[in-house]
């Protein structure tokens, strides 16, 4: 007598002609883990934005835009840093410094002793009292009255742009996410169908034999989980890895651009990218599932 | 346990391959269907196992009337009948054990529960040493016999066979109908097509025979 039989086969053999599928998939969930890693990325740099700039304001004492300098301008700056000091809820006012200002606009302009002859505004940072409210419109009055060449910025017109800029990027990555799923499952579907097609035998017999719709159906599903998760999983690896590859471009001389927010993922984001193979993964599972189903409802 | 009434098929737009065909098997019944070939049997098989609805006419199984018989339901119903295929229909993937298994399987059934009785019937039809084999490797008797006892390992309530004795010799044709009959004495309902005579006359069976799409009652049997 022979060793008892414990294991079961597999009701559907290993598919040969696989290979093409899952490059698809795995391409496909390279691509998603890239939006989503964007996405991520938008988002940290909307916040570290938002985090420098409120709770600040900026006064601008402008030169005039033609004709001789103004020889008041630093009478109105410190009349101006009186005014801030003495507003309730400004915690710090100082002046920036001539050369600090310059350095805000190197990137733009460049440096030398052009750029330091230009006019530029004298420029007041004031840090606020977290979660201070403060009246700006009196503020602006009072600051016109003692400094008629000042601006107040308190940065919210910039916040919203930048945020606006930020939520346009994380919202494209979500449609990218989208229509990459839509592919995904159109990518499955099509290869349920020809998988139907090439086992109709088997899947002929097997309901011929009373199997039940969801016997068959997981005959399929798990299939193409299975299949789904591992090529998912080497496309995500591989988006991590271009992440991971991006946070060290500055120790290979690479360096940012200013304004723009590293492309690098930290650790806790790259964590989220596991979110890609399992998402495709159901997503093969429900396709395949959903197909099977809808196919065997035509047999009789 | 199974009633057809002037029941007609036809494929297409094609004539009638069976006609006003009227018969009951009563349940334990043990009966032979005959017939020329091209007459209608495997087609009258189909409908048996649900593989076709008739074009007319009704059909009866276990009580159900088909026509009225959720589709959802015809999973268990089919679960109830097993099938001998003319061409054995076995999953080449699956080794000879696990194609005995498989009605067992789709039952619910766990490996640990149905194991030995496996092994067992595929002992008593000769097989007990080329379980672990693939069908391909299995000459046209030995896929017929692991056919069989996958029909009959869960001891069906209705078994249909069509010509289940044609690729094996004489010796093994009258054990496997001895299983059959076996499995009759048990309670279950069997018929079998064939075009073996010395068969049908050594079992005293009913007889029932297709000419031209039309059921003649050749001979009653023990029932």
């Amino acid at each position: 007598m022979s060793a008892p039989i414990r294991k079961r086969g597999r009701i559907l053999p290993r598919e040969a002609g696989a290979a093409p599928l899952d490059v698809v998939i795995g391409v496909m969930a390279f691509l998603a883990a890239l939006a989503l890693g964007a996405s991520l990325v938008a988002d940290r740099a909307a916040e570290g934005w938002r985090a420098g700039l409120s709770g600040r304001l900026t006064v601008q004492v402008l030169p005039p835009e033609h004709g001789a300098p103004n020889p008041a301008l630093a009478q109105e700056t410190a009349a101006a840093l009186d005014v801030l000091r003495s507003t309730d809820g400004v915690v710090h006012a100082d002046e920036i410094s001539q050369e600090e200002t310059l350095k805000l606009v190197e990137p733009w302009l460049g440096s030398g002793a052009v750029i330091a002859d230009l006019p530029l505004p004298r420029l007041i940072d004031a840090t606020l009292v977290p979660g201070a409210r403060i009246d700006l419109a009196a503020l602006t009055q009072r600051l016109k009255q003692a400094a008629p060449d000042s601006v107040l910025d308190d940065h919210s017109h910039w916040i919203a742009r930048l945020k606006g800029v930020a939520d346009a990027v994380i919202w494209s990555a979500y449609g990218i996410l989208a229509l990459i799923a839509i592919a995904t499952a159109s990518a499955i579907a099509f290869a349920t169908r020809a998988g139907l097609e090439a086992h109709h035998d088997i899947v002929s017999l097997l309901h011929q034999m009373g199997a039940r719709a969801g016997f068959i159906a997981r005959a399929f599903e798990w299939h193409y989980f299975i299949s789904a998760l591992f090529a998912a999983s080497v496309g995500g690896a591989l988006a991590a890895a271009f992440f991971v590859a991006a946070g060290g471009l500055e120790s290979v001389g690479i360096e940012p651009v200013p304004f723009l927010p590293p492309l690098s993922l930290q650790p806790a984001e790259l964590g989220w990218l596991i979110v890609v193979p399992l998402g495709s993964a159901f997503i093969a599972w429900a396709t395949a599932r959903l197909s099977v189903l809808a196919a065997l409802r035509r047999i009789y | 346990m199974v009633r057809f009434e002037n029941v007609g098929m036809r494929y297409g737009p094609g004539p009638e391959v069976l006609r006003d065909v009227t018969f009951v098997l009563e349940a334990g019944s043990f009966t032979f269907l005959t017939g020329p070939s091209g007459a209608g049997k495997s087609t009258l098989l189909k409908l048996m196992f649900l593989a076709e609805p008739p074009s007319r006419g009704l059909v009866n199984l276990f009580g159900n009337d088909l026509a009225t018989t959720k589709r959802s339901a015809f999973a268990a119903l089919r679960r109830r009948i097993g099938v001998v295929f003319q061409d054995f229909r076995l999953l080449d993937h699956l080794s000879a054990f696990d194609n005995v298994a498989l009605p067992l399987r789709l039952a619910g059934g766990k490996p640990d529960d149905y194991t030995q009785d496996v092994e067992e019937l595929l002992g008593w039809v000769g097989l007990g040493d080329r379980m672990h084999a693939k069908p391909p490797t299995l000459s046209g008797g030995e896929q017929q016999r692991v056919a069989i006892a996958r029909a009959v390992v869960a001891r069906p309530d209705l078994l249909l066979a069509d010509e289940p004795t044609g690729n094996v010799d004489a010796e093994i044709g009258q054990r496997l109908i001895r299983l059959f009959g076996e499995l009759n004495r048990l309670g279950t309902t069997v018929l079998i097509a064939t075009h073996d005579r010395s068969l049908i006359e050594n079992a005293r069976a009913r007889e029932i025979r297709l000419v031209d799409g039309r059921l003649v009652e050749m001979r009653a049997g023990r029932t």
